[in-house]
């Protein structure tokens, strides 16, 4: 009874609120309406950058009177942690949620609907973001930050095999790697086996679908001759690469390995630069980036744009207040920030400059704009890859010899039950 | 009985290699924890930490919240095994001394409690903590953690209460003590040694449990140490020294619990033996 | 925490009184007769309420869960989904569920056969040993012991580590080179090597340690006697040693039984049940299931079957326990 109460008056509450947010973005609720309250936003470790969190913070602040508290959230178990914390009666206003997450939250009944925040404030988002942050058509998150891979190489290794010009295809990418190997004894590339997220990017490229519909219902479409060439060319890649075959590239920490200087490139997240020159300050001189190269010159390699998008949890009790958050924390100038001080890939036009002078950021632009794409963006797509993603399986049985055909067949029956599952 | 060369060297030369083989792991921590990030991502391996460094220790305690974690562990441990001793204690008792109908039934009820999948039933735990308000909150915790160790502890205490001679109660008796006076001076100091013993798999136990308090207490200071060594694993990846070092620092109080109570706890042993 | 040997000296009591003085337990009942007829069950109630409400009520929960489609909506939104026996009947109906259950039971023998082996052989041989060496050997198995689970699994990782583990490096060295960057957790049988290794590691040190104190308790009398009637080492273990200390051997594997087959910590951590879902055991399935895929009625209705699994194991020895309490008291 209880409880059956309580999801009545949430579900209440939601409708209400999604009435009403028309009227208090306008006049409604003055500056001094929040005065003294708190809002609590999740964010994942590692992904609010400090200058940007002081400056929204204080903007916030200044503009709401109220005052917010980003609690910041361990990768390990964050799924049963935000389930459970989104059943609760006062669930965190605010959550991140990964842009590949974001719909089965949605389905789930667990987020507020932002359509018209969106258009308030977020008019010129390019598509190949905003996609991430709807469900069922509905925008039910907005975009935070994405990002997407570039080739983060060694200068002084590729100097020392006489490699002048950086390479704008794939086919001279390898042959500077081929070089790497023979006139130098660094390992030309690092790239474990599971790198999941650069196989997305690889099968976005080949304008392969990892899902189709047979039925009424999705199911697995990891068999198709696209995916197995984009598994062709990451085999291509780990070719010229020691890194284990059934290990991700945080295990270890593909920077680490990257700061000893001993290894000409990694494909990596322009962040992840920090990283190597944490383990060693001295590698920061040769650290250089490029674009992901294509097949041709003009079209470079297709991208997984990794991101996360914010959504307000349909049970908060500050819902106004999150919205009033939200339009501080994605305004222009905080996303530019976003963009300066960590190398997101810019979400709007306008927001390019933002990137001038953080060469990853400049780096990734090209592929973000032009190539960049996501995971299956349906509901039962989360599921897949949940621990133990049955994808990185077949990436790992691929390099070590089996067919593509078969070692998509072994996977197949676990994919297509995950996605039944919903 | 005199004993050839070779039978006098082959049990010390195998307890060697023994030793080596089960201190190693443990070695290798503390090893990795001290040595500097460049030493632990190397070719080679580094067999001791000569370049060592406190670093990884300063990144593992400069955590949010850890001294306010560490309480909270010590806190809900301490409290859940002594809780767990008092009422296995009592049972035990009840349970090894007296007679009395449904006794057996209820042995076989901690003997099945013994069994319970816990890591699965998170789910029908939090819904019940949650419904009745307890969220974030040190009492729910420290009352699923006693449970989680209550039933070995009594089925473990059966045993050290049944090894204390009922002769000695009977004549403290005899002297005119109360029974619970008989109990308090002559069976529990018989005991202690038993209790520390059974309390070492209870602190164990408590210190570790890692997914009941990951959905229970989602509020930063209401944690325990588990979910903080968790978060050097997972945050962007490895950092496999931080993770030693945050390991050693969890390791550290129950290797020294263990090595002061196992003394204890054989020795309780072998005097209880002699009483056979 | 030489637990097992109070049991087994307890049990044993009566049967060394036989030769000498009269055996004691039931003779002296007299101070019973005037213990109150509450008396016991005043003192099982705090034990029993206890159980009753932090282990009692989610189980009953849990088999509530076990009838409910419950999901991460149903969670979130707090609705109630009957679903009849639909969660059992897909389970059983899953030729998945048989084989991760013939696993477990498989994976359990071999580890529990291996810890009681040479748990004991560590045993014996910590009773040759002279005192110092004895003392040496039993603080590395102490510190084995004392490893807390998750640091335990988590230096096991990194020893394992496939490009930089310390355990390839030696292969290597050895000659082995096809082992320099050997994945470890890359197929069914060598994740299942690493965590064998993992678990027989931390369980050691119980049953070795255990069993050499139980070993002091049996009297010398008894060793010369048989050596006296010319018995080998196999024969002293097999007429003295293990007849005596029965009850300590059976505790022990029942104990163990238990804790290898509900081992979690150390299954999920290695390589979280994989590759392929090779390495899940029964806790490791109902786990990923229910709480990993957040399907937690079909988690609930798995973990209830485990818990028939576990129970069907350990009869014979709660039968057997249950007997011999009656012949006791």
């Amino acid at each position: 009874m209880k409880r059956g109460l309580i999801a009545a008056t949430a579900v209440a509450g939601m409708l209400m609120s999604v009435a009403a947010c028309g009227s208090s973005d306008g006049s409604g609720i003055g500056a001094d309406g929040f005065k003294g309250q708190k809002l609590t936003v999740w964010v994942m470790s590692g992904s609010n950058p400090s200058q940007w969190t002081a400056q929204v913070s204080k903007e916030f602040e200044q503009k709401t009177g109220a005052t917010v508290d980003f609690k910041v959230q361990q990768w390990d178990g964050i799924q049963q942690k935000l389930t459970t914390a989104l059943s609760e009666d006062s669930p965190p206003d605010v959550v991140e949620i990964g842009n590949t997450q974001t719909a089965a939250y949605a389905k789930a009944g667990a987020l507020l609907d932002l359509g018209d925040l969106k258009k308030q404030i977020g008019a010129d988002w390019s598509d190949s973001f905003n996609k991430a942050a709807m469900a069922d058509g509905k925008q039910y998150a907005l975009p935070w930050y994405a990002g997407n891979r570039v080739v983060m190489y060694n200068k002084k290794i590729w100097a020392k095999a006489g490699i002048k010009d950086l390479p704008t295809t794939r086919t001279e990418l390898f042959k500077a790697f081929d070089t790497i190997k023979k006139k130098t004894d660094a390992e030309p590339l690092y790239l474990p086996g599971q790198n999941w997220y650069f196989f997305d990017g690889l099968t976005i490229g080949t304008g392969a679908d990892l899902v189709k519909k047979s039925g009424g219902k999705w199911v697995s479409n990891l068999a198709d001759p696209k995916v197995a060439k984009a598994m062709d060319i990451y085999k291509t890649y780990q070719s010229f690469s020691d890194a284990p075959k059934n290990k991700d590239e945080a295990t270890p920490q593909q920077a680490e390995v990257f700061a000893k200087g001993k290894t000409g490139a990694i494909i990596a997240m322009g962040y992840e630069a920090a990283t190597a020159v944490k383990a060693n300050p001295d590698i920061k001189q040769d650290i250089g980036f490029f674009t992901l190269p294509g097949e041709t010159a003009g079209k470079p390699e297709g991208v997984f744009l990794g991101g996360s998008n914010f959504a307000v949890a349909g049970g908060s009790t500050e819902q106004d207040l999150a919205k009033e958050f939200l339009k501080v924390a994605l305004s222009k100038k905080n996303d530019a920030q976003m963009v300066k001080e960590v190398g997101w890939s810019p979400k709007s036009a306008d927001l390019a400059s933002a990137a001038k002078g953080n060469p990853a950021a400049e780096a990734a632009a090209p592929a973000a704009a032009k190539s960049g794409g996501t995971t299956p963006l349906i509901p039962e797509w989360a599921a897949v890859e949940n621990v133990p993603n049955p994808i990185k399986n077949y990436m790992t049985a691929v390099l070590n010899g089996q067919t593509a055909d078969d070692a998509a067949k072994a996977v197949e029956p676990e994919i297509n039950k995950r996605l039944a599952q919903q | 009985m005199k004993r050839s060369l070779a039978g006098r060297i082959w049990p010390n030369a195998t307890a060697v290699a023994l030793a080596l083989g089960f201190v190693f792991p443990v070695y290798w921590m503390f090893n990795t924890a001290f040595k500097p990030t460049g030493d632990i991502l190397s070719d080679v391996p580094v067999w001791f930490p000569l370049h060592g460094t406190f670093a990884h220790f300063a990144t593992a305690v400069g955590a949010p919240d850890f001294w306010t974690l560490a309480g909270n562990s010590v806190l809900v441990t301490a409290l859940a095994v002594g809780l767990s001793l008092l009422i296995a204690l009592c049972a035990a008792f009840a349970l090894t001394r007296m007679r009395f109908t449904g006794r057996k039934t209820t042995l076989l009820v901690f003997m099945v409690a013994q069994m319970a999948p816990w890591e699965v039933m998170v789910i029908s735990i939090y819904m019940i903590v949650r419904d009745a308000d307890m969220l974030n909150s040190l009492v729910p915790l420290t009352a699923f953690y006693m449970l989680m160790v209550l039933p070995f502890t009594l089925l473990t205490l059966r045993g050290y209460v049944a090894a204390v001679p009922k002769e000695l109660e009977e004549s403290a008796m005899v002297d005119g003590c109360s029974r619970r006076q008989a109990f308090t001076k002559v069976v529990f100091p018989l005991l202690a040694p038993g209790l520390m013993a059974t309390s070492l798999f209870g602190f164990i136990t408590a210190w570790n449990e890692f997914p009941l308090v990951l959905v229970l207490n989602k509020e930063p200071a209401k944690g325990t140490l588990p979910l903080w060594l968790s978060q050097f694993q997972s945050q962007f990846g490895d950092d496999w020294g931080a993770t030693m070092a945050a390991a050693s620092i969890f390791a550290v109080p129950i290797l020294v619990l263990f090595l002061f109570l196992q003394r204890k706890a054989v020795g309780g042993l072998t005097s209880g033996a002699v009483k056979g | 925490m030489a637990v097992q040997l109070d049991d087994a000296v307890d049990k044993r009591a009566p049967r060394i009184g036989k030769g000498g003085a009269p055996p004691s337990g039931r003779a002296t009942g007299t101070p019973r007769t005037r213990t109150g007829r509450a008396t016991p069950y005043l003192l099982l109630l705090p034990a029993l309420l206890a159980t009753a409400v932090f282990l009692g009520w989610p189980m009953v929960r849990n088999v509530l869960l076990s009838f409910q489609t419950l999901n991460m909506k149903e969670l979130i939104q707090h609705l109630t989904v009957w679903n009849g026996t639909g969660n059992f009947q897909e389970i059983l109906g899953n030729e998945e569920f048989w084989r991760v259950t013939l696993r477990t039971l498989v994976f359990t023998a071999v580890n529990v056969v291996l810890i009681m082996a040479l748990g004991v052989l560590i045993g014996l041989l910590l009773a040759r040993l002279g005192t110092k060496m004895r003392l040496t050997l039993s603080v590395a198995l102490v510190l084995a012991w004392a490893m807390p689970v998750i640091a335990a699994t988590t230096v096991f990782q990194w020893v394992f580590d496939s490009r930089y583990g310390v355990v390839n490096w030696v292969l290597d060295q050895l000659g082995w080179h096809a082992m320099a960057h050997y994945d470890w957790v890359g197929t069914q049988l060598s994740t299942f090597f690493v965590i064998t290794l993992l678990i027989v590691w931390q369980s050691l040190p119980f049953v070795a340690l255990n069993l050499y104190a139980a070993t002091t308790t049996i009297p010398k009398e008894l060793y010369e006697a048989a050596r006296m009637d010319g018995a080998g080492t196999w024969k002293v273990f097999t007429t003295v040693t293990f007849p005596f200390l029965k009850p300590f051997f059976l505790a022990t594997t029942f104990l163990e039984v238990i804790w290898v087959f509900k081992a979690f910590p150390q299954i999920f951590a290695i390589n979280k049940g994989g590759p392929d879902r090779l390495t899940e055991t029964l806790p490791i399935y109902a786990f990923t299931e229910g709480v990993g895929n957040l399907h937690f009625g079909m988690g609930a209705a798995i973990s209830l079957l485990t818990i028939a699994v576990l129970l069907a194991m350990t009869a014979y020895y709660l039968r057997l326990t249950l007997k011999q309490e009656e012949d006791e008291l």
